[in-house]
């Protein structure tokens, strides 16, 4: 016989309070892994202007541009690093890394700017462009333009993960608890069958019967009490005959 | 004839050991790298045979081979081994060919004669592709593995400029860059000028003289399309510095990615151009790239002069344009090309007898274990006139060293390079101040389905 009635609440509970807890700590994980890695990806870009602009000053006074576009053309290789360009003190180009010309979306924008900005160029895709004073501006400018896409992809992969393994906990985790609630619904249900069996005076099973009475626990002590309650109650099978009736 | 000796294969030790007197000397730093390169190749090599086996290995950039006219092993006495990391595949592989066929004839003829002061030149060959991570890697197996005397005949901007700093590093060594292929400003000018020895014209003289010749002829607006590296960026640079001479600005620009084949499109750059009306366009790019341009430019309706630098290769680009076509002419007009070398048809030019004559005698052919694709040399180009120019002044100048192969006399031999006749007209001179033998640069267009020496400017415009 199957408890189910009685676990139904628990079930429910136990579904309830793991989806919140997989909702819940997915949101904290996007979030945290959103922030942290863009935040990590603009750090990276910037560092890498800064290390273009430091390495640029010589070359820039030599008047080196061939130097300077090798230079470029080795950052660039950095995955994620999508453009290069340098720009000099009045804003001329000087070395870049477009192909087939310098977008109209960069040539619009100020030269000399380094704050973070997020651009949208057609047949590119989208990036994050920082820049880097070079000596302190007055030799030119470093932009660096990190693609965005590609950091968005990133992104989901590293949420996506997180995100996969809270769900196998959150399986793993209620297939437990289901298997835990089977466990204690099992001598329930071998406890009321022994009960209606005792109630309706009819033999049990003896193999059930012996197992259920050598539990040492909450489950043996009430087969007890119901078989003690049962040899007690008149015209049982396993009650005393009344006196005058025996032989 | 161009045939190909490979070197018996030596345990490290015997080869640190064992060294041959010709050879430079090790300093035990070098003896370090060689022991710590040859263990990293190992490694490299492993995992390279690992991946083949699994069938996802790349194909590699290096194939080494020393080569020669006869067939002296390398490990023997009396050499001069001279170490050349170039483009003999890819769409760039025409100059690395040519170039070395150029040089092989000369090379051959010496060595057909007793070699210089009683040593064979001998060439150790390295495919770098036209890319600079390889050419690195070559460079570095040149001289710490195979302890060449100086590094000869390098093919390109991106990877010579990569090279510069290696050379820097082990500046201590002496291992010295000789004429390299390219016109490029880093391995004239410091930081790196003093580890190489150019012959030829720079970039800058080239686009200058296109320039000057342009606005003379009342050109004034002109466009770039380059290479987007800093092959391209070296000759912008020139054609920038040449107009700012004069007052004007870059009418336009428009890039493309090394590598680029014949068979891509352009008519995005062509388009770019076109929106800046240009009255021409100065090309710095490879054969491949500038023919495709040409074409595209043409179909294009984009019909100015279009000029392009010596390293472009003219044969190369006039066979793509040509090709196959009855309307050759159509794609072919507009082109104008700077060369370094007097042309090859010029036989009244002592050392063009001279080259033409050898080229027909030797033929010199690239080792097969370096052909990867299909390429069939000329005859005779502009780029292996260069390379037996560069072979034949090199030749002089390890004569000039006497008996010996001590790295540190060389300086010396090349500074003692004075008015040197080439046999081309112009005379050669180095010293320290002078690390760039010619100075004069050539203007050719095609005719009768070759490049011929322009003279009239004026005239061809019209």
């Amino acid at each position: 016989m199957k408890i189910q009635k009685l676990f139904q609440k628990t079930r429910f509970g136990i579904f309830a309070l793991f989806g919140l807890i997989v909702l819940s700590t997915s949101i904290l994980c996007i979030y945290t892994v959103d922030t942290q890695l863009s935040a990590e990806y603009e750090s990276n870009t910037r560092n890498i202007a800064k290390t273009i602009a430091d390495a640029s000053v010589d070359i820039l006074l030599n008047r080196n541009l061939a130097t300077l576009q090798s230079m470029i053309d080795q950052f660039v290789e950095i995955q994620g690093i999508r453009y290069i360009y340098i720009t000099s003190e009045s804003g001329e180009y000087l070395a870049h890394t477009f192909v087939p010309g310098i977008p109209e979306q960069v040539r619009s924008s100020d030269p000399s700017s380094t704050e973070p900005v997020e651009r949208s160029i057609p047949g590119m895709g989208d990036f994050i462009e920082v820049g880097s004073p070079i000596l302190a501006g007055v030799a030119g400018t470093v932009h660096v333009g990190m693609d965005l896409d590609l950091v968005a992809l990133k992104i989901q992969r590293a949420i996506g993960q997180q995100v996969i393994l809270i769900c196998i906990f959150l399986v793993v985790g209620v297939l437990a608890s289901i298997w835990f609630v089977n466990l204690a619904a099992k001598p329930l249900g071998g406890l009321l069958a022994y009960a209606v069996d005792l109630a309706g005076n009819r033999d049990p099973h003896p193999a059930r019967d012996d197992e259920l009475l050598a539990r040492d626990d909450e489950v043996g002590d009430l087969a007890r009490l119901f078989r003690y309650v049962s040899e007690r109650r008149p015209g049982s099978m396993g009650s005393a005959a009344p006196p005058g009736q025996a032989g | 004839m161009g045939k190909s000796t490979q070197k018996p294969k030596l345990g490290i030790l015997d080869e640190i050991e064992g060294e041959s007197p010709m050879r430079a000397r090790r300093t035990p730093a070098m003896t370090r790298r060689l022991l710590l390169t040859r263990g990293l190749a190992g490694l490299a090599a492993t995992v390279r045979m690992s991946h083949r086996t699994a069938g996802a290995g790349s194909t590699s950039a290096a194939a080494g081979q020393a080569t020669r006219a006869d067939s002296l092993s390398a490990s023997q006495e009396n050499e001069i081994v001279l170490g050349m990391s170039a483009a003999f595949s890819g769409p760039s592989r025409g100059l690395g060919s040519e170039l070395y066929r150029g040089a092989m004839a000369y090379f051959n003829h010496v060595n057909d004669k007793g070699g210089v002061n009683g040593c064979k030149i001998l060439l150790k060959l390295y495919d770098d592709g036209y890319q600079p991570d390889p050419c690195v890697r070559n460079t570095m197996k040149l001289m710490l593995e195979d302890q060449v005397f100086l590094l000869f005949g390098y093919v390109g901007t991106p990877t010579v400029t990569r090279v510069l700093p290696l050379l820097k590093k082990f500046q201590d060594e002496k291992v010295y860059l000789f004429f390299p292929f390219t016109g490029a400003q880093p391995q004239r000018e410091p930081p790196y000028g003093d580890f190489a020895f150019n012959l030829r014209a720079s970039y800058r003289q080239e686009t200058a003289g296109l320039v000057d010749n342009f606005l003379r002829v009342g050109k004034k607006r002109i466009a770039v399309f380059y290479q987007a590296d800093a092959y391209g960026r070296s000759g912008w640079a020139g054609v920038r510095a040449a107009l700012a001479a004069h007052g004007e600005q870059l009418a336009g620009e428009a890039t493309y990615r090394r590598g680029q084949r014949f068979t891509g499109t352009m008519r995005a750059q062509v388009e770019i151009l076109q929106s800046a009306s240009p009255d021409a366009v100065i090309c710095i790019g490879s054969y491949a790239a500038c023919a495709a341009f040409a074409r595209d430019a043409v179909d294009l309706g984009l019909r100015v002069p279009i000029a392009n630098l010596s390293f472009v290769g003219s044969e190369n680009l006039l066979q793509l344009l040509t090709e196959g076509r009855d309307d050759a002419e159509r794609y072919t007009r507009h082109l104008v090309n700077s060369q370094v070398v007097p042309s090859y048809e010029n036989t009244s030019i002592p050392a063009v007898r001279e080259y033409r004559e050898l080229m027909e005698r030797y033929d010199p052919a690239v080792p097969r274990e370096l052909v990867k694709e299909p390429y069939s040399p000329f005859p005779q180009s502009f780029v292996s006139l260069e390379g037996f120019l560069d072979a034949k002044l090199m030749t002089e100048i390890l004569r000039r060293m006497g008996g010996g192969h001590d790295r540190a006399k060389l300086e010396k031999a090349v500074f003692s390079v004075r008015n040197y006749d080439l046999g081309i007209g112009e005379r050669v001179s180095f010293g320290p101040d002078r690390r760039q033998g010619l100075q004069r640069v050539y203007y050719t267009v095609v005719e009768g389905g070759r490049f011929v020496t322009l003279d009239d400017w004026q005239g061809w415009v019209s």
